[in-house]
């Protein structure tokens, strides 16, 4: 075992103690040729593949579990490949993430509108593989919806490409069976790395769109008044640009906000829709800038004492359990006080659009969530409070993670991974869809 | 403890010239904390352990991470303690550092060269155009405004001449009173500091401490940000100030010629000034105040620092030859204002000015 065997085990969720001694292999490859020799390595010796973006996801899915496993880092894998303006398009390798592509677009006044929290690490292989998104999906769609294709590397070395319409592969009677069951970009979209190395990317940019926007803030004496009020943006498909939802945070990081509020902006010209719907106060630039360092903060801060856990980073509300948000929020934390938690802070974006397990576009608000780190808890103790919540959402009829999804109580998608799978091979991270993933993830905490 | 503290959200990434250098994660910021968070489940792997050791001595401690840290860990200080627990635990792996240790116990300087010689090379140099230099050596009974403390790089290195004369004739022109502590300079304590030797560097303050309070000096200032650093925050100086020769400039000069410009500039602003010395504006209305025109490099470490060079010199060239490259700065006078990036900057071939030179230039009335 080496250093660089352990380090890539780092990521961002609960998950994060790994059996070290079960990952045979690390490979920070370059090139398609790089990837499909290292996924050979491991079907030769029967150890199974984790792909690994930038570790910032928080469902566990890029540890690989504890599977005797080949890792596979997309990290070194961040060229931009064709640029093409006129057809609005770049084609990039998996590892580079949204910060860097726009980097290089903004000066041709182009722009890749995917735009999460962690845009400055997530790459937009992994992005895809959770369907993220950012405070925008509202506007520009989940990663998906800007994904215009990718390409594959199966377990047995054989390359897919999928798009929206369906799959091409060199190998005729792959690609037929396939297409026979209607595998298209949607189901790449949040696989959590079970089908395959995501190698290439072929995405959707737009020109830069100026305009010019009104910053506003709006608090609410409670949350239930703030799901009406998104509920109401929904229904008349109001032009929110960015919609941040703060409805509590811990006294050591909430600085001089008063939750629940919701920070917006919006064009100038859909001021007078905006005032029909709720009144708020107007931010000036720099007032609207403070807020949004605050709200993108929040997810990396402690408290003065103790450290913040992702327990359950998301919560997708929508229909009734958005109307009823502040009851729907009473559940949750009830749940999370009697299981020894103590919430720290709950954020997210709204109004915001997720997909559901059966690919059905979803509109309502993804409240992150961070909880104080209890101490002296099992990890298989955290891991029940976490299936906990998942009945708790369940019950109230809220997605459980809509960005980072819950693969293991997704039925719908769960179902579909395994069809495609009996396809093209089950050796890319099956820890996922087995039936000792809770138990091992519980191992990790 | 701090690195607890860390989620592991790998923000820190992208912006470490380390993972940038090197591509993998065990020499990010997010991958030591990891090793650090799981140290329970392989510290019993002894050669584990020993990689991890080598890992942190593989950091230019450029303060990055800990500038772009939302969660508050407190990097800096992670390193320097981990440092000093890396060589306690294995000082046989760190064997290379020895002679360091040897030259700044028995001379005083990280050449091993003679204590006395600290005021020679550059003496001999400059004493002829510098009329008068000799007097300016500080010796027991002399008294001045400020004292000029030049560090290990620009008492011992030939290519910081051109600096150093560029720093005395502006002294001179400015008609300021200073003296030069020579050969009763000890090394400012920065290297030990930075191998997590406290008590070690501790000694070497004392002293320097003392020449300052017996010259009566108001001013110390030094053109290197690692010896200001040790200055200004450890060596408890009670009736003097410690600042860098561009503040001083600043201070001093409200107005400055404008510089007779006939080349492109950028600026590379080392990591300790502006970082960790949060020295960040008199430098740059110092170039301002000439009327240069410059283009601000990435706020990216130049691989110089941290003991990097001793430690792991292919790993200091790789960073500073990538940022080269990336910068193209190759048909540029790359301004700077740090001995260590200097000698990084030279090392790639680069043509560097450190502000100094550009100031001294311009209160003579003309560029090159």
């Amino acid at each position: 075992m080496r250093i660089r065997d352990v380090v890539i085990g780092a990521n961002a969720s609960m998950y994060y103690k790994l059996n070290f001694r079960k990952i045979k292999g690390v490979y920070y490859p370059r090139t398609v040729q790089e990837v499909v020799a290292a996924v050979k390595h491991a079907q030769a010796n029967g150890f199974t593949v984790t792909p690994k973006g930038g570790g910032s996801g928080l469902s566990g899915a890029c540890t690989g579990g504890n599977d005797e496993r080949v890792m596979i880092s997309s990290l070194q894998m961040k060229e931009i490949l064709t640029i093409s303006k006129d057809q609005g398009y770049i084609d990039v390798q998996p590892g580079i993430n949204p910060d860097q592509i726009n980097a290089i677009l903004d000066p041709i006044g182009m722009h890749f509108y995917v735009a999460p929290s962690s845009r400055d690490i997530a790459t937009v292989g992994g992005i895809l593989s959770t369907d993220g998104g950012g405070n925008d999906t509202w506007v520009n769609g989940t990663m998906r919806d800007n994904t215009i294709r990718v390409k594959m590397v199966l377990y047995d070395g054989r390359l897919l490409t999928v798009d929206k319409d369906g799959v091409k592969s060199n190998d005729s009677e792959l690609e037929a069976r396939l297409n026979d069951i209607g595998v298209t970009i949607h189901d790449i979209a949040s696989s959590h790395g079970t089908l395959g190395f995501i190698a290439e990317m072929r995405l959707l940019i737009r020109p830069t769109f100026t305009e010019t926007k009104i910053g506003g803030l709006v608090e609410f004496p409670e949350c239930n008044a703030l799901g009406e009020t998104l509920t109401t943006m929904i229904q008349r498909k109001t032009p929110i640009r960015y919609g941040e939802a703060i409805t509590s945070a811990h006294p050591d990081v909430r600085e001089d906000l008063k939750p629940p509020l919701l920070i917006l902006e919006f064009p100038e010209e859909n001021e007078s829709d905006i005032r029909e719907i709720t009144d708020y106060k107007p931010l000036d630039s720099k007032e609207l800038a403070k807020m949004k360092d605050i709200r993108i903060k929040l997810p990396k801060r402690n408290p003065n004492e103790g450290i913040q856990v992702a327990l359950f980073e998301g919560y997708g509300f929508y229909g009734e359990s958005l109307r009823k948000l502040q009851d729907s929020i009473n559940e949750v934390d009830e749940l999370l006080i009697s299981q020894g938690m103590t919430p720290f802070a709950k954020y997210g974006h709204g109004p915001s659009k997720w997909y559901l397990g059966d690919n059905t576009p979803t509109y309502g608000l993804i409240l992150h969530s961070r909880e104080i780190k209890p101490e002296g808890k099992t990890g298989q103790e955290l891991l029940n409070t976490v299936l906990a919540i998942v009945d708790k959402c369940e019950e109230l009829g809220i997605t459980p993670k809509p960005e980072h999804k819950w693969p293991f109580s997704d039925v719908d998608k769960k179902k579909r991974l395994d069809e495609i799978r009996r396809v093209i091979g089950d050796g890319f991270n099956p820890f996922l869809l087995s039936s000792e993933c809770n138990d091992v993830l519980g191992s990790m905490v | 403890m701090s690195y607890d503290k860390c989620v592991r959200c790998g923000s820190c990434l992208m912006f470490c010239p380390m993972f940038d250098a090197t591509g993998e994660e065990q020499f990010s910021p997010r991958g030591k904390t990891y090793l650090l968070q799981v140290m329970d489940q392989i510290e019993e792997d002894e050669e584990l352990g020993k990689e991890f050791r080598r890992l942190l001595f593989q950091c230019s401690l450029c303060g990055r991470c800990e500038e772009k840290c939302a969660s508050g860990v407190d990097l800096l200080k992670v390193w320097h303690e981990q440092r000093a627990n890396a060589i306690d635990t294995a000082p046989e792996e760190f064997a290379y550092l020895e002679p360091l240790k040897d030259a700044l116990s028995n001379v005083k300087n990280i050449y091993g060269l003679a204590a006395e010689d600290r005021a020679i090379y550059w003496l001999d140099e400059l004493e002829d155009e510098i009329p008068g230099l000799e007097d300016r050596v500080y010796e027991k009974g002399k008294t001045a405004e400020v004292m000029v403390f030049l560090g290990c790089l620009m008492s011992f290195r030939g290519s910081q001449i051109d600096v150093l004369k560029s720093l005395f004739q502006t002294l001179e022109k400015l008609e300021v009173d200073y003296l030069v502590m020579g050969s009763e300079e000890f090394c400012c304590g920065h290297p030990l500091y930075l191998m997590g030797d406290d008590e070690g560097a501790e000694k070497l303050r004392e002293h320097n401490k003392g020449v300052v309070e017996a010259a009566e000096a108001k001013k110390v200032i030094t053109c290197c940000p690692g010896c200001l650093i040790q200055l200004r925050e450890h060596h408890n100086l009670e009736s003097a100030e410690a600042l860098h020769h561009t503040q001083f400039i600043d201070q001093t000069l409200e107005t400055i010629p404008k510089y007779k410009q006939t080349e492109e500039f950028s600026y590379h602003d080392p990591c300790e000034l502006h970082r960790i010395l949060e020295i960040k504006t008199e430098p740059r209305s110092v170039i301002n105040k000439m009327g240069i025109e410059f283009t601000e490099m990435d706020l990216s470490c130049c691989g110089g620092g941290g003991l990097l060079r001793m430690t792991d010199p292919d790993l200091s060239d790789k960073v500073i030859r990538l940022r080269a490259a990336r910068e193209g700065v190759k048909n540029t006078t790359v301004i700077t204002a740090c001995p260590s990036c200097r000698e990084q900057l030279l090392g790639q071939n680069l043509n560097t000015k450190d502000i100094v030179e550009l100031v001294s230039k311009a209160l003579e009335g003309g560029a090159e």
